[in-house]
């Protein structure tokens, strides 16, 4: 006890400097941190337990009926299916063409700052905007391709009044949003690409598809794995352009996200304990779904020595 | 060498063709903020006008128009749908088919007025820069101290504490808004600025990594030379580790000011109150109720947008590094 004692006092008198400047730095802010991150997140999971309006003065104990309501509800399915679609289509599409893109970029070319400048635009602009803006540009009487229909002859499609375009709509926006972004990535990475592999691959006359194939991707591909996850990640949590563009519609749940359907079961309907049930759900699979990706990464990321 | 020009051309193409794409939105979003409201719907089988136009007119305030090659002015409008049109002094009726009304760049600036007058533009955008400028100061103060806690000083389970910190960064906000809601409720902050602004002062992950990564690539040789000196630690802080951070603090700052003025989940959710609207929440309101008043929504869109547009041009460099210094380095 008593060395004990005298053990915490020297290391004290060597180390008391630093703790205090510690407290005095930061411990109070990290403490408030915690208590506004981590309470919430144990409270999402222990609420996912009850039901509960958010007005009446306690939640009440409900066991695992949330989630049973949950895995039962076709809407929970739908949206949770939606999402999967919007994260995968955004993410490979807009990935896709701004490797394209990088790589057109990635030479001596004139104009390239400003291109580089113009497709980073619609990824600073404010989402609800940026919604907004589509909703407009996709109006078949008041967008721009309203005239291109009438030249076809055809009657263009409504979009976000159609069941079956609404979510495309939406996933249009995030494609036109993520392209500038990713792309911006992808330049940097390949700007970063040694040389002389380069100039090895031409000594053997290498093909510039098999060198795309064979030296641009796997060097890129921590690059390509880190905007995979990102990306993927952030686009699950797609929220603004839905509740701008069409709240989940044109008949709930057509368009909807994972997102906008627990703030609309939380906010909308008073289902606090629902939401929270979703939440957690919802937590779980970013987690899943970002261990899956970190284990399939080992097989085709290469990082250099 | 023809090949290696053909190559430039195709690229060139490719890239013209997608900035098209990106550009084209913002285009018509301006384009539809200068339109007066008949000309906004369009006339099937016309093309897209991406040009706002007036009627021109004559002194007598007749629309000119092109019949037969000639000029000439509309006078009326006969029963069964045909144009009495004068032409030479001459009168003839004319299917509207059969001439063009003459038109020259019209800008409908009423429409900003309008805008104006339907959201309280001024205090919606008080609202929104007083939440900017907080959650950027905010940001700083409480995401660099932690941060240099992080990185420049030795206290016993302070990595762990930074691994904790960081992966709060993985847990996807959602899942803590209802429970943050009745957080904020039991503090009494609902309806006020209060939800949007303090969590700033308290740190964000992202910007604590951001700004930990940039402090420990300062020499600590620094920090022993100032004590040796004399420093305080905040001294050391504040004299020689902040002012050498100006490009990790601006991207912060700067990156932190975009996500706050375009922010929409936590107004929506946090803020109940007209009188606390901020500028995105405001367009959403407009829309949800004057659906149909397209000219003044996109007067509301261009003016959120511009300067978010104007920053972003002034500032490119910094956002560069900083996806640099995030992305590719951590």
């Amino acid at each position: 006890m008593d060395a004990g004692r005298r053990h915490f006092a020297r290391a004290f008198r060597r180390n008391g400097r630093e703790w205090l400047t510690f407290l005095l730095f930061a411990a109070p802010n990290l403490v408030l941190f915690a208590v506004f991150t981590y309470w919430p997140i144990l409270r999402s999971f222990t609420l996912s337990f009850t039901k509960w309006n958010l007005l009446s003065p306690a939640p009440k104990w409900a066991g695992l009926t949330n989630y049973r309501a949950l895995f039962v509800d076709p809407i929970f399915w739908r949206v949770a299916l939606n999402t999967l679609i919007y994260a995968v289509t955004v993410v490979t599409v807009a990935q896709a063409c701004a490797f394209l893109l990088a790589l057109l970029l990635n030479r001596p070319l004139r104009g390239r700052a400003v291109f580089r400048t113009v497709a980073f635009l619609p990824h600073v602009t404010t989402t609800a905007v940026a919604a907004l803006v589509w909703v407009i540009v996709l109006h078949p009487h008041y967008g721009p391709l309203s005239g291109l229909y009438a030249t076809l002859g055809v009657n263009g499609p409504n979009w976000l009044e159609s069941t079956g375009l609404a979510l495309l709509a939406v996933i249009a926006v995030g494609i036109w949003k993520e392209i500038g972004f990713a792309s911006l990535f992808f330049l940097a990475g390949l700007q970063g690409l040694p040389a002389d592999c380069y100039e090895a691959a031409a000594l053997d006359g290498a093909r510039p598809l098999s060198r795309l194939w064979h030296i641009t991707i796997p060097l890129m591909s921590p690059v390509i794995f880190f905007l995979l996850v990102t990306g993927f990640i952030a686009a699950t949590k797609a929220f603004d352009s839905v509740a701008i563009m069409t709240e989940g519609g044109p008949v709930y749940p057509a368009s909807s996200t994972y997102v906008y359907h627990l703030y609309k079961v939380g906010f909308r309907d008073f289902q606090a304990g629902l939401a929270s049930a979703l939440a957690c759900v919802f937590f779980i699979i970013t987690v899943a779904i970002t261990a899956l990706q970190f284990r399939m990464a080992s097989r085709w990321v290469h990082y250099g020595e | 060498m023809a090949n290696k020009r053909l190559k430039a051309i195709a690229s060139h193409t490719v890239l013209i063709a997608a900035s098209l794409l990106f550009i084209a939105p913002f285009a018509w979003m301006l384009s539809t903020s200068l339109k007066h409201e008949s000309r906004i719907f369009a006339k099937p089988g016309e093309p897209p006008q991406w040009i706002p136009t007036t009627d021109l007119l004559d002194e007598q305030g007749r629309p000119l128009v092109t019949y037969q090659g000639k000029t000439g002015v509309k006078v009326g409008r006969q029963e069964g749908g045909r144009y009495l049109v004068e032409v030479d002094g001459r009168r003839v009726e004319a299917n509207e088919e059969e001439f063009e009304s003459q038109q020259r760049l019209g800008l409908h600036w009423q429409n900003y007025v309008e805008a104006f007058q339907i959201i309280n533009f001024p205090r919606n955008l008080k609202n929104t820069l007083f939440v900017c400028f907080s959650v950027v100061i905010g940001t700083l103060l409480s995401c660099s101290l932690v941060a240099y806690s992080f990185s420049r000083i030795e206290w016993p389970g302070r990595d762990f504490c930074f691994i904790l910190v960081l992966a709060t960064m993985m847990i996807p906000y959602q899942v803590m808004l209802i429970p943050l809601f009745v957080l904020y409720k039991n503090l009494g902050w609902t309806g006020s600025f209060k939800p949007l602004i303090i969590p700033a002062f308290l740190g964000t992950p992202f910007y604590i990594f951001l700004l930990r990564q940039f402090f420990m690539g300062i020499p600590q040789d620094l920090s022993a030379a100032a004590r040796i000196d004399g420093c305080s630690e905040f001294g050391i802080y504040a004299r020689i580790i902040l002012p050498l951070s100006k490009p990790a603090l601006a991207t912060t700052a700067l990156f932190t000011f975009l996500f706050e003025w375009g922010d929409f989940l936590n107004p929506l959710v946090f803020l109940q109150d007209d009188r606390h609207h901020t500028l995105a929440l405001a367009l959403q309101q407009f829309q949800s109720q004057h659906e149909s008043l397209w000219g003044p929504l996109m007067a509301m869109s261009t003016v959120i947008t511009l300067p978010i547009i104007l920053l972003f041009f002034l500032t490119q460099k910094t956002f560069i590094q900083g996806i640099t210094l995030t992305g590719l380095k951590g």
